[in-house]
C-alpha cells in the first residue's frame, strides 16, 4: 500500500505534534493560543491525517482518470444515434453502430489493410530487430556506435520530416506507391523500438546462463533455442507489441507514402473527420481497447495463476 | 578421471590471468583451487569446462585431450557461482535439462532419484525464484550430478550462503562426493572450505600455484609467506642462521633432496616423527638457560633479529631457497621464522621451570586479552616481535594472564618455520 509512502509535512498538526503542543510551554511557543489544545488539534487533524495517508492513492486515481475519461467519450458516444453527420452531442441510446460496424463504405477494407500492414510490418521489424539486438549487445564490431546512433534516430526525428523524405525516395527510385512502400515505412520505423526494448532485456540476461546451457550438453543451436530465446521472449514480445501499435496507428508517414487505393484506418478516419465521423469509427476504437485492456487483464490473470500454484 | 594440466596458460590482452601450469588430479578426488580474488582460479577452472579457450598448453582427461573440444562435448558438468539456474524451467526441469539434450527419453525416474538424493522431492515444480538460497544451491548440484560427469566443477558453490548453511553445505557436498565418488575441483577464496572439504587443495597466488598438497601439509609447512598468512594465521619474525645442521640426521637428508615439504604423516597429526626423536637426542644436549645452545642432530639454531633470544627448529622445515654459490640453510641467512599461535603455550614467570628444556622459549608482556568463546586470543609483545597472536583454548584459563601481565612463551621446536626473508611478510594478509 502506498500509505507508507505518504510525504510527512512537517508543519502539520500529526499525533506527534499534538503531545507537545498540549504538554508545558516550549521554547518556541510560549505565548500559543489557548485553542490550540491537543483536541482541538486532533479535530482538525483526522481529515487531514486521512489526506496525507491517501494522497498517493488520490492522485494515482486522478492520473488514471485523465488518461481513461476520452476512451470512455469514445465509448459513451459509440451508442449515440446522431441526428446530423456529426457525432459530437448526445441524441439518443443506439445499437445500431455495434450491429452493423461494416455498414460506412471503405470502413472495414480500410481496417483490414492497416491490420494486414501491422501484422506484416511487427513480424519483420520484430525477427530483424532481435537480430540487430543481439548483436549490438553482444558483439565488438567496427561501426557498432554508428549503428546504435542510426537506430536511434527514427525515434528522434519529426515524423513529418522522415515521412517527406521516405516519400522523396519512393518517388525518385521509381517505386508505386501503396502497400509495399507503406510497409517499408512503417518496418523502418517499428524497427527502432524493437531493437531498444530487446536491447535492454537481452543486456541484463546473465551470460552464465547460456554457459550453464553449453555446460549441460546443448549445442549453439540448443542454447539459443532452449535457453537465450526463451530469457530474451519478455523482451521480444515488448517490441513487438509496441511495433503493432505503433503501425496500427500511423497517420502521418503513412499518408505521405500512400497510393490513391491504400487507405488505411487513421487515413479513413482523418478522411471521414472532414465530412463527419461515423458512429462505426467510435465502434471500432472502443473495441480495440476493450480488446487490449482484456489482453492485459487476462495476461495479469495468467500470470497470478502461474505464481501462486 | 585423472585430469592432467600441462603448461596451461591464459592471458586477456595484455593481462595473464594464468601463467604456464602443471596440475594434476587424481581420480576421485576432492581438489580445491583456493586463492584471492583475481588469481586466476575461476580462469583455471573455465578453461576445465571449455568456457574459456587456454592461450597455451593442454589439457587431458584421462587419456584423452580435451583442450579444444567444446563445452557440450566434455564429460565435465560445472556448479556455477550463484548456481546460473534457468529461472523459465521449473526444478524438475533444470535437472532434467542435461539428460534431455543428450537424447535420453525419458527422465522422468532419475530426476526423481537425483531430487532425492538432495532431499529437493517435494519441490519439483517450484520455479528456481521460488526456493531459498541453499535450496537453489542443491539444484544446482543436482543438475549437474545427474549426468554422471566424470569431473564435476565447482565454482564458489557456498559463497552466497550464510555461515551456518555453508558449514552445513561443506558436509553435504563432501558426503555426495564420497557417496559418488566422482573427481571434485573446487574453486573458493576460503581456506577454511578448502581445508574442510578437500584432500588435497592448490594455492594460487597471482597466476601461479605457490603451493599444492593435502591441507593439513599446507597449514603446518607453508612454503612461502602467502600461504603462511593466507591459511590460518602466522606470527613470522625475522631472525638470521646461527648454526645449520643440515648434514646430519635422515630427517635432514630427505630435506636436502630438493627441500620437500615434510612426509604426510608428520603433518596430519600434531604429534610429529620429530618430536618422537626428540626426547632422545634431547637426553645428551646441553641446555642452558632456557634457551638450548646446543646442535641438535638436523636442528638449525637461529639468532632473532634485535634480541638476544636463540631459537630451535627443524632444518626441514626451512624453507629458503638456495642462491648462487650457497645452499639454503647456512650461517647468517637472513630467514623469516614461523609459528602459528595456537602452537604457542603461556605461562605465568613464575612456572617458567615446567618449560621443557628443549622447547623454544620467549618472554613478554600481553598486550592485550580477547574472549572469543571457543579460545582466548592473546596479543603478547616480546622482543622477537611486538605483536605475537597467541590462541589459548577455553580451558582452565589461568586468571593472571590479562593484560600488562609478564609471561613466558613456549612452543616446540618442531612446530617451528623458517622462511625466505626475501618476501613480504604481510603477503596474503589483508584477505576477506
Amino acid at each position: 500500500m502506498p500509505t507508507s509512502t505518504a510525504p510527512r509535512t512537517p508543519g502539520a498538526a500529526g499525533p506527534s505534534s499534538a503531545p507537545a503542543a498540549g504538554g508545558p510551554p516550549s521554547t518556541s511557543g510560549p505565548a500559543a493560543p489557548p485553542t490550540s489544545g491537543p483536541a482541538a488539534s486532533r479535530s482538525l487533524g483526522a481529515p487531514l491525517r486521512w489526506l496525507r495517508r491517501n494522497a498517493v492513492v488520490l492522485a494515482g486515481c486522478a492520473a488514471l482518470a485523465y488518461l481513461l475519461l476520452p476512451n470512455l467519450v469514445v465509448l459513451l458516444f459509440s451508442f449515440n444515434k446522431p441526428a446530423g453527420r456529426f457525432n459530437y452531442a448526445w441524441q439518443a441510446f443506439s445499437t445500431d453502430a455495434w450491429t452493423d460496424p461494416c455498414g460506412v463504405a471503405n470502413l472495414c477494407g480500410s481496417l483490414g489493410l492497416s491490420l494486414r500492414i501491422a501484422v506484416l510490418a511487427t513480424l519483420i521489424a520484430t525477427v530483424f530487430g532481435t537480430f540487430a539486438a543481439f548483436a549490438l549487445a553482444r558483439y565488438r564490431f567496427r561501426g557498432k556506435s554508428t549503428a546504435n546512433a542510426l537506430i536511434f534516430l527514427p525515434m528522434a526525428m519529426p515524423e513529418v520530416v522522415m515521412a517527406a523524405s521516405l516519400g522523396t525516395l519512393f518517388l525518385n527510385m521509381r517505386i508505386e506507391f501503396g502497400f509495399l512502400t507503406i510497409l517499408i515505412a512503417h518496418v523502418m520505423f517499428c524497427l527502432s523500438f524493437v531493437v531498444v526494448a530487446v536491447k535492454a532485456r537481452v543486456m541484463s540476461m546473465d551470460p552464465r546462463l547460456e554457459e550453464a546451457a553449453r555446460d549441460l550438453y546443448a549445442g549453439p543451436l540448443q542454447t539459443f533455442w532452449r535457453v537465450t530465446l526463451p530469457l530474451a521472449a519478455p523482451g521480444i514480445a515488448a517490441g513487438a507489441m509496441l511495433s503493432f501499435a505503433l503501425s496500427f496507428d500511423d497517420f502521418i508517414i503513412t499518408q505521405f507514402n500512400a497510393g490513391p487505393s491504400t487507405v488505411t484506418f487513421p487515413m479513413f478516419v482523418w478522411g471521414a473527420a472532414q465530412r463527419g465521423v461515423p458512429v462505426q469509427v467510435n465502434v471500432i476504437g472502443s473495441a480495440m481497447f476493450v480488446l487490449a485492456v482484456a489482453i492485459v487483464l487476462g495476461g495479469q490473470i495468467v500470470a497470478n495463476r502461474r505464481k501462486k500454484s | 578421471m585423472t585430469i592432467t594440466l600441462s603448461g596451461i596458460s591464459k592471458t586477456f590482452g595484455d593481462i595473464t590471468a594464468v601463467h604456464p601450469l602443471d596440475l594434476t588430479v587424481p581420480e576421485g578426488s576432492f581438489f580445491a583451487l583456493l586463492g584471492a580474488s583475481g588469481c586466476g582460479k575461476t580462469t583455471t577452472l573455465r578453461m576445465l569446462a571449455g568456457l574459456e579457450e587456454p592461450t597455451g598448453g593442454t589439457i587431458l582427461l584421462g587419456d584423452d585431450d580435451i583442450t579444444h573440444l567444446p563445452p557440450h562435448k566434455r564429460p565435465v558438468n560445472t556448479v556455477f557461482q550463484n548456481y546460473a539456474l534457468f529461472p523459465h524451467l521449473d526444478i524438475a526441469e533444470n535437472v532434467a535439462f542435461g539428460l534431455r539434450r543428450r537424447g535420453v527419453k525419458s527422465v522422468r525416474e532419475q530426476v526423481a532419484e537425483m531430487l532425492d538424493l538432495v532431499q529437493l522431492g517435494d519441490l519439483a515444480r517450484r520455479k528456481p525464484r521460488q526456493l531459498s538460497g541453499g535450496q537453489q544451491q542443491r539444484v544446482a548440484l543436482a543438475r549437474a550430478l545427474i549426468n554422471r560427469p566424470r569431473v564435476l566443477l565447482l565454482d564458489e558453490p557456498l559463497g552466497a550462503l550464510d555461515l551456518k548453511l555453508r558449514r552445513q553445505m561443506q558436509l553435504e557436498l563432501k558426503r555426495i562426493q564420497t557417496e559418488v565418488g566422482i573427481t571434485f575441483v573446487h574453486v573458493t577464496h576460503d581456506q577454511e572450505e578448502a581445508m574442510t572439504m578437500a584432500d588435497s587443495v592448490a594455492v594460487m597466488h597471482r597466476g601461479r600455484v605457490i603451493q599444492l598438497g593435502p591441507p593439513a601439509e599446507l597449514y603446518e609447512n607453508p612454503r612461502s609467506t602467502f600461504v603462511a598468512n593466507f591459511l590460518g594465521t602466522s606470527n613470522l619474525f625475522e631472525a638470521e642462521i646461527l648454526s645449520p645442521q643440515s648434514t646430519l640426521g635422515p630427517r635432514a637428508e630427505a630435506a636436502e633432496k630438493g627441500l620437500k615439504p615434510v612426509e604426510a604423516g608428520m603433518s596430519a597429526e600434531g604429534e610429529t616423527p620429530e618430536r618422537a626423536e626428540t626426547p632422545a637426542v634431547a637426553g645428551t644436549a646441553e641446555v642452558s638457560e632456557g634457551t638450548s645452545a646446543a646442535e641438535v642432530p638436523g636442528e638449525t639454531r637461529v639468532k632473532v633479529a634485535g634480541a638476544d633470544v636463540t631459537l630451535r627448529l627443524p632444518t626441514s622445515r626451512c624453507a629458503v631457497e638456495s642462491v648462487e654459490g650457497a645452499e639454503g640453510v647456512e650461517e647468517g641467512r637472513k630467514i623469516l621464522v614461523g609459528v602459528r599461535p595456537e602452537k604457542i603455550a603461556l605461562l605465568h614467570p613464575g612456572e617458567a621451570e615446567a618449560v621443557p628444556a628443549t622447547d623454544n622459549q620467549l618472554t613478554g608482556r600481553i598486550k592485550d586479552a580477547g574472549y572469543l568463546g571457543v579460545s582466548w586470543q592473546y596479543l603478547v609483545e616480546t622482543p622477537a616481535c611486538s605483536d605475537l597472536t597467541v590462541y589459548e583454548q577455553n580451558v582452565e584459563r589461568d586468571t593472571r594472564l590479562t593484560a600488562g601481565a609478564d609471561v613466558v612463551l613456549h612452543w616446540r621446536p618442531a612446530h617451528t618455520f623458517a622462511l625466505d626473508a626475501a618476501q613480504d611478510a604481510a603477503a596474503g594478509e589483508e584477505v576477506l
